[in-house]
């Protein structure tokens, strides 16, 4: 399900049955990379849209997750735990955070929900029938890690 | 000589002249009504057109593949290109094209993906299942039969039509 209105009726009726929340991490810079920041986000939206795609009727797609690059870490990390309890509390049991933003995978540890790297690649030199491909099997390849992550226990949360 | 036969009186002149531009303003102001109410049904109808899926009839065997394809729709005024997918086999002489959506919650269904399940469709999410055929299986969260896609067959290439609502 999307962060639209029109899917939030379809949400209050099958609420037992989304337990699983995905929330892109988007970084924004200007002045320098503008592009390779773009691709990240861009690539980012995608994999996390068609994984809802696939995953409708238990996954959430929220909306990105924004940060400066610049932002240091454990603010950064300190507002995403935020998103993360408050989610938690209402009900999603499984947390996936998406990012291609490498950044991210040193933090990896500090995060109390499963981080998933996809690293981006540039939309630019590819036709669209290239991208979706790319796209399609990239998220294939994550699909699995929602599956088997369905099979365990929720992560506990600190108070 | 003829001029005189013709000769136009001063009456008959504004007689013609304002019937001329009255009749001119009457067809202004009626035409674009009309045409509003005939406009619906000069539309070309959207949803009985087939869609090719550049699969040919000889390529379908008993064991259901998968097909992607895409479909025009129109969002207001914004048309795109949405994905869709079907999964398509022979039945004897039948062509069947179930729709991989899920109808308990809409999920993406795979045929024999889980080991324990061999020969179903089998929903990620909440582990429904649907036979062959689409039925779905009791005591599974879906509650009715996987959507089936119009089809035909046209110079021995597939075509989707209209997806159809099972009981």
């Amino acid at each position: 399900m999307k962060w639209k209105v029109n899917q939030i009726d379809t949400y209050y009726k099958a609420k037992e049955y989304v337990d699983t929340a995905v929330i892109p991490l988007i970084p924004l810079q200007w002045g320098k990379d503008e592009k390779d920041t773009i691709s990240m986000g861009e690539f980012t939206e995608y994999i996390t849209d068609r994984i809802e795609n696939q995953f409708t009727g238990r996954v959430f797609l929220m909306p990105p997750f924004t940060y400066l690059k610049s932002e240091p870490a454990l603010e950064k990390i300190q507002r995403l735990k935020e998103w993360d309890r408050h989610l938690f509390k209402q009900g999603f049991k499984y947390i996936f955070y998406i990012t291609s933003d490498v950044e991210w995978k040193s933090l990896d540890k500090q995060l109390p929900d499963e981080l998933i790297w996809v690293p981006a690649i540039s939309s630019e030199t590819m036709d669209s029938n290239q991208l979706k491909k790319t796209v399609e099997q990239q998220t294939s390849q994550i699909m699995p890690l929602f599956t088997g992550k369905w099979q365990t226990e929720p992560n506990p949360r600190d108070e | 000589m003829s001029e005189k036969k013709h000769r136009v009186s001063r009456r008959q002149f504004l007689t013609y002249t304002l019937t001329g531009v009255g009749g001119f303003m009457a067809a202004g102001m009626l035409s674009p009504m009309v045409r509003m109410a005939l406009d619906p049904a000069l539309e070309a109808t959207g949803d009985s057109e087939f869609v090719a899926v550049g699969l040919g009839e000889d390529e379908l065997t008993e064991e259901p593949q998968i097909v992607n394809f895409e479909l025009e729709i129109e969002d207001a005024w914004y048309t795109s290109e949405q994905p869709r997918s079907a999964w398509i086999y022979k039945d004897g002489d039948e062509i069947i094209a179930l729709s991989p959506i899920c109808t308990h919650l809409g999920c993406t269904v795979n045929w024999d993906a889980n080991e324990d399940y061999p020969e179903q469709f089998f929903c990620p999410c909440h582990f429904g299942r649907f036979e062959r055929d689409g039925t779905n299986v009791a005591g599974t969260p879906p509650t009715r039969p996987l959507d089936v896609y119009d089809v035909e067959v046209r110079d021995g290439m597939i075509y989707l039509g209209q997806i159809n609502q099972r009981s």
